[in-house]
């Protein structure tokens, strides 16, 4: 009985489907994959849908620089992959340098307004980004191996992880901010060639102790439930997940600050779907989705906290209250080819 | 004198398919070499060589013999290793042979990322070889064995060996047994027969598939990402890195061009070498 009902309905969804597909709004939408494009797609998306009735078709992106290598090339043969991109600060800029992305009107996304200032990014010529989410990099222990939370990044160097350290292969983690934030007083030392030198050697200083450089997170996730690594330097909201399933795990925010990195909403120059577009980016800075994010994705929400309906609780599960140390991109912009070919030859020496 | 002309039509085929599939994206790889590139954007049109002085002027040219290095030890080592057990399988009985090359070809259709996962897990220090000798109190204090440059080389001959075995297979099941038989009659110990009848009969598969294997380790990409450390990674890493992940596409180019032209000094060199010696 169920089987019939549900092949008729399918039936009729197929006419009815085939019918509506000329005038059905739907936009594409990328994600980075893996559980972030799986819960979006299936947690947060819905509700935009019902509200707007412009379907969302969610879908998989690489990792930051393949993406934008890719967006990059389809620009070429005026195609967007997605009407709507999910990018980090780097790929921003960078996109915004060849003139990637499509100009938004700031008049049709009214929720924007809740955003902190920082996440409106504008040109001479009008809004081009606008902040979607942010997530904290922190310093992750395996709690059988010491119990109690690490205070400051400097325990890195000084405690005896018994050579079974993870730790991320590109120079722009958020490590290097780390170290510079705790032996060198700040990101001045980074503004010069020779101050980034110096920065590597202190970070040189932990080869002995780390076992893994990890190129992708999977590699570390997997060693670290399995109590492979004793500590390391891991996203804060995948711990979190994989704290509550019961492993040996604690995300960590030394006093000096969690690292905290951003993402942001770009629509690719040649999307056809703009002004849907500015509807999902209006819809998805709204404060109770972004709690909803919060809640769900372990992101930390960009509008104040107090527009948040988020607990005490949900709130310290997410981020913390501590200032936050932040990824300098422009330095690693303009030394992009050196730092990274230096970082490089550190690690693999 | 009057030559029909559709012969050489089907001769232009090949031609024509190595040029689109082939020469042609070679050629454009090598003119994306010569490009500027742009470190906000992709690359610009223009003729500098940049590009090739990096590779002299910075690690990348240690990194190269590096991966020369693993590539060739591989490939040395797959070969040891198969050319003895084909010589074993193919002695065996009818069915056992067709066991183990149907074994052989199915370890084939295994993905690279599925035996490199296999190897990071029985060589961890939590499930696999390492827990076992620990339970056996043959290893006091257990740890991880990946990633390491032995993990990486374990990595390549699973990957390689059933590929250099199958090569060796029709050869060496249909060689001609009489002369082997001879020697052992003329009173040869069978080790000697091994080294100076049976090894001397193979010696260009021995040399064809050691170089067949050292290119295609030169070219994978998952055995050291997955088994290796940072210092194992070779120039096919480091290449999609740049190319892919910095979208440095002009250094990308330039480094493949370079490795290009090592592999085919190399293979050159080795070809000429064994065809010299075969005159001899």
């Amino acid at each position: 009985m169920k089987r019939s009902t549900k092949s008729i309905a399918l039936a009729a969804g197929l006419v009815v489907g085939s019918f509506s597909a000329a005038w059905a709004e739907e936009i594409t939408v990328s994600a980075w994959g893996g559980f972030f494009e799986e819960t979006l797609r299936d947690v947060i998306y819905p509700g935009f849908t019902a509200e707007t009735g412009i379907d969302v078709r969610s879908i998989a992106q690489p990792a930051d620089q393949a993406w934008l290598t890719q967006l990059t090339n389809a620009a070429r043969a005026k195609q967007a992959p997605a009407d709507l991109s999910l990018v980090a600060d780097e790929v921003l800029a960078r996109g915004q340098g060849i003139g990637l992305w499509a100009k938004l009107d700031a008049a049709a996304m009214p929720g924007t307004q809740n955003l902190k200032d920082e996440y409106i990014k504008s040109d001479d010529d009008g809004v081009y980004a606008v902040g979607a989410l942010s997530w904290y990099t922190t310093f992750v222990t395996n709690t059988t191996f010491q119990a109690e939370a690490p205070e400051s990044w400097a325990e890195m160097w000084t405690t005896d992880w018994d050579g079974k350290l993870g730790m991320n292969s590109a120079a722009n983690s958020g490590l290097m901010e780390a170290t510079a934030v705790t032996f060198f007083g700040g990101y001045d030392i980074m503004e010069t060639r020779d101050g980034l030198e110096q920065v590597i050697a202190k970070i040189a200083e932990l080869k002995p102790q780390v076992n893994l450089w990890y190129r992708d997170e999977g590699q570390f996730q997997q060693g670290l439930e399995a109590g492979e690594f004793n500590a390391g330097l891991y996203y804060h909201d995948v711990t979190m997940l994989s704290a509550l399933d019961g492993n040996a795990v604690q995300s960590n925010f030394p006093k000096e600050g969690g690292i905290r990195s951003d993402a942001y909403w770009v629509v690719p120059r040649d999307s056809e779907n703009a002004v849907a577009a500015q509807k999902f980016i209006d819809y998805m800075s709204r404060p109770a989705v972004q709690a909803e994010m919060a809640r769900n994705l372990g992101i930390f929400p960009i509008v104040p906290r107090d527009t948040t309906d988020l607990t005490d609780e949900e709130f310290s599960s997410v981020g913390s209250d501590i200032a936050p140390i932040t990824v300098q991109s422009h330095i690693h912009l303009r030394e992009g080819d050196w730092l990274s070919d230096k970082y490089l030859e550190m690690i693999s020496q | 004198m009057n030559r029909p002309l559709i012969p050489h039509l089907i001769g232009l085929y090949p031609l024509v398919m190595m040029c689109l599939f082939f020469l042609g994206p070679l050629a454009f790889m090598v003119v994306v070499s010569f490009y500027e590139r742009d470190p906000l954007g992709f690359y610009n049109v223009a003729f500098v060589w940049d590009n090739y002085a990096k590779f002299f002027s910075s690690f990348y040219y240690t990194l190269s013999m590096r991966s020369l290095w693993s590539a060739s030890l591989g490939a040395v080592l797959v070969v040891l290793l198969a050319f003895p057990a084909m010589y074993i399988i193919v002695d065996m009985s009818r069915r056992w042979q067709l066991f183990w090359v149907i074994l052989l070809l199915s370890l084939m259709c295994l993905s690279e990322v599925v035996i490199g996962f296999a190897w990071v897990i029985l060589m961890s220090e939590s499930a696999g070889i390492p827990r076992f000798l620990g339970w056996l109190g043959l290893w006091e204090d257990p740890r991880s064995l990946s990633p390491s440059f032995g993990a990486m080389l374990i990595g390549l001959v699973s990957l390689g060996f059933s590929l250099v075995a199958l090569m060796f297979y029709p050869q060496m099941a249909g060689r001609d047994r009489s002369i082997e038989e001879a020697a052992l009659t003329l009173g040869t110990p069978p080790a000697r027969v091994f080294t100076k009848v049976i090894l001397p009969n193979f010696r260009p598969a021995i040399i064809s598939s050691t170089v067949t294997m050292f290119v295609y380790f030169l070219g994978v990409f998952v055995m050291p990402t997955m088994l290796g450390r940072p210092q194992d990674w070779n120039m096919t890493v480091i290449i999609t890195d740049k190319a892919v992940g910095d979208a440095n596409m002009p250094l990308g180019a330039a480094l493949s061009v370079i490795m290009l032209v090592f592999t085919l000094l190399i293979i050159g060199t080795l070809l000429a070498a064994s065809r010299k010696r075969g005159k001899a």
